[in-house]
């Protein structure tokens, strides 16, 4: 299954052409990061830059809180990426500024402004998936994830928009609004948690919370140019997460650095009575993960065994993300990884059978919403009316869709075809994952087949948009952490579309992927992905 | 629903190969071409002869969803669509492979069926459509034949 690629010091030195035909490589100068000559450093930590200025008096939680409010009112008209802009900001940060002149202490993420994908409930803020079956719902707890976040001092800025339910990856099939992604207004920030995506990529907020099924993290975070951090299943609590696909669902971390997002990711993660699948596993100090760059020795990451996925090189993959992804395996090489190519059999079996299980567990998983005990209802005079009439109105197409699908998959005589069939395929997959981590420490991938499409492209079209999860699913079948973070820019847009690398790590292995990722982030030329500033904004 | 399933197998004829329109797929989907390398052996546990085509409307039913007769045919051809596609899971070989219905998990996550009170009931209760102190109100239910 393994194939080393020989003798290379460098891989740009070996013949990839063999994937590519007859076409050539796409020029590697056409694929490197634009050069913003005033952010040649690497990113800094935002979660890490707030604590050190409010500790330090040099600014305080209001003022923070008033920019990114007063950011939030000049970009959104062009973006959308909030559903809900929350009305305590400013409270909750003057709360944070008098416990630090009082000369309390204030928790690990005091005055960090995080979004939180509209799926995931927050008291007295409208939790709505994106749907207008929960219009105006507002839930009496918060998520787990957000309390541990409130805990530590983290302020909710607002709730953010996303495909209805999690399903798409577009954000298109927000029941409300479409997000814009912002290194291109014209195209779509991914999904299905766009909005999370897009917002931190917009530095409308430091970092937010998504929430990942088959990819609705890390598809979002290459498209967005921002760093997308998808748990291993079990990590981090899913009470409060409006479920999707329950065996599949996790909640996962954006931010603009690899340290923030790991941080995040401490922050929401460990064991929660009120989740029985979440894991007892003891969760390590992501946070030593952010040396500086002082601290690099020359070669950081020797030793580190790295596999290429090659199915995710072949045929259907945008020139340009492969050479994106070519040259992010260079670099790994360069800083002392032995990269060499592995081969997942099972891996194009990943789409089906993922769209299986999702479907069929959405198809149970939604049926609790029938207008009875909350969200929209549309009166009749006969019971089964009532829940007809109040789904199918507060439903959009795509979930009805999927639910319908589900019903099929799952109907007497045909669960054994279907989704008995796809948790076969799953453990094949699961297998071919297992034996490939035997002998690496991480495998990459591209997170998409291309970069960031333009709006309306794919919507017709749902073999089309279910087809550009093919990076990512299987991850969650196998339910393994990755991580994306940025690797390159192709070309699209005022000033080329950011690609994504994927990393995916062995179960409840972050530690390696942060480590990796830090390391791969602070060492790019040319780092800091930041998008164009939009027209009409100073 | 069932026991048309159940009559499907008993009259079922021989097997056939469930056709995948390669037309239908769009040009990102080059790469499902891999599956016809992966197993060509047949399952002897499933006959594709009696995976009928969806019929939408008794799936909204079930479902408890209702659609318009556009719904109806425009969700209906996308659906068909899907499940086509579904259908090149019928060619790998998963005998002696044990479904998996998760990531691996942990046992013993389990806890006392004790029922715990809620504090936020106001909360609860803001959310109900139509409430009649204690009661949830809903309409009759109508018997169907």
């Amino acid at each position: 299954m393994l194939s080393t690629l020989q003798p290379p010091r460098s891989l740009t030195l070996l013949p990839f052409r063999r994937f590519h035909g007859s076409k050539t490589i796409a020029s590697l100068a056409s694929s490197s990061p634009t050069l913003d000559a005033s952010s040649v450093s690497p990113p800094q930590s935002q979660i890490l830059t707030t604590r050190r200025s409010l500790l330090s008096g040099e600014t305080t939680a209001s003022e923070i809180a008033k920019s990114y409010l007063s950011r939030i009112r000049l970009t959104e008209p062009q973006l959308k990426c909030f559903l809900h802009v929350s009305e305590n900001v400013l409270k909750e940060a003057q709360e944070i500024d008098q416990r630090i002149s009082r000369g309390e202490g204030v928790g690990p993420l005091a005055g960090v402004v995080i979004g939180v994908k509209d799926n995931i409930c927050t008291e007295g803020m409208p939790s709505t998936a994106a749907s207008r079956i929960l219009e105006h719902y507002r839930p009496p707890f918060d998520a787990t994830a957000v309390k541990k976040i409130k805990e530590m001092g983290g302020i909710v800025v607002g709730k953010t928009n996303m495909d209805e339910f999690g399903m798409g990856s577009t954000t298109e099939a927000s029941a409300f609004q479409v997000t814009a992604n912002p290194w291109d207004l014209t195209r779509v920030p991914g999904g299905s948690s766009g909005g999370s995506a897009a917002a931190v990529a917009a530095n409308q907020c430091m970092v937010s919370l998504g929430s990942d099924t088959g990819g609705s993290v890390r598809q979002p975070a290459s498209f967005c140019g921002v760093v997308g951090l998808k748990p291993t299943y079990g990590r981090v609590s899913r009470f409060g997460l409006m479920a999707y696909a329950s065996s599949l669902d996790v909640i996962g971390c954006f931010g603009s650095t690899v340290a923030d997002a790991g941080m995040l990711l401490h922050a929401v993660s460990g064991y929660d009575r009120f989740d029985s699948t979440s894991s007892k596993q003891d969760v390590p100090e992501f946070e030593s993960q952010s040396l500086s760059m002082d601290s690099f020795e020359s070669k950081p990451l020797k030793g580190v065994r790295v596999g290429l996925i090659r199915e995710t090189l072949e045929e259907g993959v945008d020139s340009g993300v492969r050479s994106a992804t070519q040259e992010a395996a260079s670099h790994l090489e360069a800083l002392g990884c032995l990269v060499t190519e592995v081969s997942l059999p099972s891996f194009s079996l990943g789409l089906p059978a993922y769209y299986v299980i999702a479907s069929s567990e959405s198809s149970s998983n939604l049926s609790r919403y029938d207008g009875v005990r909350y969200g929209n209802q549309v009166m009749a005079d006969e019971l089964n009316k009532l829940y007809e009439c109040s789904r199918g109105q507060g439903f959009g197409g795509e979930v009805k869709m999927r639910i319908l699908m589900g019903t099929y998959a799952l109907s007497a005589g045909y669960y054994d075809a279907y989704y008995k069939r796809a948790q076969q395929v799953r453990t094949l997959i699961r297998k071919d994952f297992k034996a490939a981590l035997d002998h690496n420490d991480i495998l990459i991938s591209p997170a998409a087949p291309s970069a960031a499409y333009k709006i309306g492209e794919k919507k017709d079209d749902p073999l089309a948009m279910y087809a550009g999860d093919i990076m990512t699913v299987n991850v969650n079948l196998a339910g393994l952490p990755a991580i994306v973070l940025p690797c390159g820019l192709v070309e699209g847009g005022p000033s080329g579309l950011p690609v994504g690398l994927q990393m995916i790590g062995a179960a409840f292995d972050e530690e390696t992927l942060l480590k990796v990722g830090h390391i791969f982030e602070q060492t790019l030329k040319g780092s800091g992905f930041v998008p164009p500033t939009l027209p009409n904004v100073a | 629903m069932a026991t048309r399933a159940l009559l499907a197998v008993v009259t079922a004829s021989p097997p056939r190969m469930i056709q995948i329109k390669a037309s239908t797929f769009s040009s990102s989907l080059k790469f499902q071409r891999h599956i016809t390398t992966i197993g060509r052996c047949f399952s002897s546990d499933t006959n594709p002869s009696v995976l009928q085509p969806p019929d939408v409307s008794r799936l909204a039913e079930t479902a408890r969803i209702s659609l318009t007769p556009s719904e109806i045919e425009e969700c209906g051809a996308k659906i068909r669509q899907v499940i086509d596609w579904f259908g090149q899971l019928q060619q790998v070989d998963v005998s002696s492979v044990e479904p998996a219905i998760r990531a691996e998990m942990e046992g013993g996550n389990l806890r006392e069926d004790a029922p715990e009170t809620f504090e936020n009931r106001e909360s609860i209760r803001a959310s109900i459509p139509s409430f009649d102190e204690v009661y949830l109100k809903v309409p009759k239910v109508l018997n169907k034949e």
